[in-house]
């Protein structure tokens, strides 16, 4: 094994230990190393998150290692994302999110795996937290610029405020500007169509499939 | 503690934790070392274990992570301390029986020991499953009519004449007081007016809890809800609940539905947690009597076995060490007209009785839609007395369950659930009678339950 492999390796343990101390550091020692900064994020970061994800897929780790994982590849994507920035457009099927749970729901676990599992797949999430007036979700999206926007409510009488969102984001004409995710225990696939919402999901990993879908489709559309 | 205002006092007054270091700091790292130092394990083979020393040190690492950690004011951001002769008062504190509603329907509820002959309560019901208002009445009276029913609750109105009820709008004081208007006059019409309920599950924020404060809608004798947020955290519109009930006197169930592979991690941490959240919720919520509900994190019902060991070890822990009541949530997977709905409520029964639980439920359908009947409370019921009255060890009651396990587990496999069919697809809508095919499964299952060696079912 070259160095290079084994310090790409040691990333991408330090990714599925949830180690942010690590993480940062080694990412930094391979940069300083010249090691592509693509090759870091491909095979170090979100090769570690991939294993992140199926583990706590079969139920071998839970919420804590998932948040561990996502702090430690945030740190890690302090360190590399700048020079992603400057060398290469985007390459990757990741995106800028603004997660909440809405107005009146203060359930959050949901929301937190989903947000965790995003982050923990490169995804650069901006987590506004729980009974969120959608007017502060949609002004937070405006600011960063978002791609996604991801709702969540649990409660079948917060959810009428998701679909207030969607409507709001019409009337404001800004619409076609985001994506939007719904989720929670009882949204449907029907429930989100008729709402107008773009995708939603039955759990955190399907959650990260549709967002990168999402995403590619939002590409697609801007190539053509 | 002199007063509740002390708990406000603390919560403004506090040291300062963001949300984030609550979760992962303090509760998840605090619960793995506990697990770790205390060297809890599961084994899903054994969901009912026989091992009271396990049962012992989940008790003790519950306790010293609230002694650690106290609670979180999610409005303030602060913590809620406590000094342990302040949690020790609370265990005290714990009612040892409890008055449930009025007249020839008074039901005395206790605190029950681990494989208890004494049977347990039965309080049927979907609690907080979104409910139509057209089937609202015809779905509560079919389990306030069953005799082996103690007691009842109902799921949360979903929308009231034809309008979608949202959270903290008006709409929710209407809902929740529609709710116990249909509640008292499903009593009524059954014969049972005096039978204490489980009430106002409409009211998700305090403003419907405070409107249902009135003796036509909850009374004195009633039960509301005083939930935590997940996990160990309060915020003043659930302080504003339990304030609610400080004059006025209804009983206050605390609701800690601890999420299973959540903050605590893996069976034991869940366990360790939920233990700590009780022995909270003894001050922050002002319990009369806890309602365990622990959440699947992947399934959401109560009967994976992770979730049936949590219960199991929850109930002995406390029964062996700060006996207190106990009121255990069935929420299966399946709903009505499935047997899989009724394996699960027979496996969940079972580990809830000989535990030291009572019984609710049950919330069928992962309670997300109003797929529940009378029938399955019946059979919740029966079997809960069968286990008493046969004296079923926790042994038998393990070897019970596993083959029930065999029975219903394939059920979180299936990519749409296993949600079978609507109330008014299940039951004959003017008798209020199950369809001949719904009762025939249940005929059916009853026998093979009992081949399976509960013979006193």
């Amino acid at each position: 094994m070259s160095g290079e492999e084994a310090l790409i390796g040691k990333i991408r343990e330090a990714i599925v230990g949830g180690i942010s101390e690590d993480s940062e550091q080694l990412t930094r020692e391979a940069v300083d190393a010249g090691i592509d900064a693509l090759v870091i994020l491909n095979d170090g970061l979100m090769s570690g998150a991939d294993e992140v994800g199926a583990k706590f897929e079969s139920g071998e780790y839970f919420l804590p290692e998932l948040m561990l994982t996502g702090r430690a590849l945030k740190a890690a994507m302090g360190v590399v994302s700048p020079i992603l920035e400057k060398t290469a457009e985007r390459t990757t099927d990741t995106g800028v999110v603004v997660a909440a749970t809405v107005k009146t729901d203060i359930h959050d676990i949901g929301k937190n795996m989903v947000a965790s599992m995003l982050t923990a797949s490169g995804f650069e999430v901006t987590d506004l937290g729980v009974d969120v007036p959608i007017k502060d979700i949609i002004a937070k999206a405006q600011e960063l610029d978002a791609d996604l926007i991801a709702c969540s409510a649990l409660l079948t009488t917060s959810m009428p405020f998701m679909r207030d969102l969607i409507n709001l984001l019409d009337a404001m004409g800004e619409r076609e500007r985001f994506k939007v995710m719904v989720g929670g225990a009882s949204v449907t696939p029907e429930f989100a169509e008729r709402i107008g919402a773009d995708a939603t999901a039955p759990n955190a990993m399907d959650a990260v499939k549709a967002a990168r879908a999402l995403i590619r489709s939002g590409q697609s559309g801007e190539d053509s | 503690m002199r007063n509740y205002q002390e708990i406000l006092d603390r919560a403004a007054d506090g040291p300062y934790c963001t949300e984030e270091e609550w979760d992962l700091e303090r509760v998840a790292m605090t619960t793995r070392r506990l697990v770790d130092e205390h060297q809890l394990a599961w084994d899903p083979e054994q969901v009912v274990p026989n091992d009271p020393a396990l049962a012992d040190a989940v008790f003790e690492a519950g306790f010293k992570l609230v002694q650690e950690l106290g609670g979180y004011s999610r409005t303030t951001e602060r913590i809620i301390e406590f000094e342990p002769g302040e949690l020790e008062a609370g265990i005290r504190r714990m009612p040892q029986q409890l008055e449930m509603g009025e007249g020839k329907d008074l039901k005395t509820v206790v605190a029950r020991d681990i494989m208890d002959e004494r049977p347990p309560i039965v309080w049927a019901g979907n609690p907080g499953v979104p409910t139509p208002e057209r089937l609202f009445l015809p779905m509560v009276m079919s389990w306030m009519q069953e005799p082996i029913v103690d007691l009842v609750t109902c799921g949360s109105l979903s929308e009231v004449d034809g309008r979608e009820v949202r959270t903290g709008d008006p709409s929710e004081i209407i809902a929740t007081r529609r709710e116990l208007q249909y509640m008292r006059q499903g009593l009524k019409r059954v014969g049972r007016p005096g039978m204490g309920m489980l009430g106002a599950q409409s009211a998700v924020s305090e403003i419907g809890d405070l409107a249902a404060a009135h003796p036509d809608y909850l009374r004195e004798c009633d039960a509301h809800l005083v939930p935590m947020l997940n996990e160990l955290k309060m915020d003043h519109r659930n302080i504003s609940k339990a304030v609610n009930s400080i004059e006025y006197g209804m009983r206050n169930a605390s609701l800690a539905c601890v999420i299973v592979g959540g903050l605590g991690g893996d069976a034991p941490g869940s366990a360790v947690v939920n233990v700590a959240s009780f022995i909270l919720a003894n001050l922050t919520c002002l319990a009369d009597y806890h309602i365990c509900h622990p959440i699947d994190m992947r399934h959401v019902a109560t009967t994976t076995r992770r979730v049936l060991w949590v219960e199991s070890i929850v109930e002995q822990a406390f029964a062996r060490n700060a006996p207190c009541i106990i009121v255990s949530d069935i929420y299966p997977k399946s709903g009505a007209l499935t047997p899989e709905l009724l394996y699960e409520t027979a496996a969940n029964a079972i580990a809830i009785t000989v535990n030291g639980g009572h019984l609710e439920g049950c919330g069928s359908a992962d309670g997300v839609v109003p797929n529940g009947s009378g029938l399955e409370a019946r059979f919740m019921g029966e079997v809960g007395h069968a286990v008493t009255r046969q004296g079923t060890s926790l042994e038998e009651a393990n070897d019970l369950i596993l083959a029930l396990l065999e029975r219903y587990e394939h059920v979180f496999d299936l990519p749409d659930g296993n949600r079978g069919v609507p109330f008014d697809e299940a039951y004959d809508m003017e008798r209020l009678t199950p369809k001949p095919a719904w009762e025939q499964m249940y005929e059916e299952v009853k026998t093979e339950v009992r081949e399976m060696g509960l013979a006193e079912l």
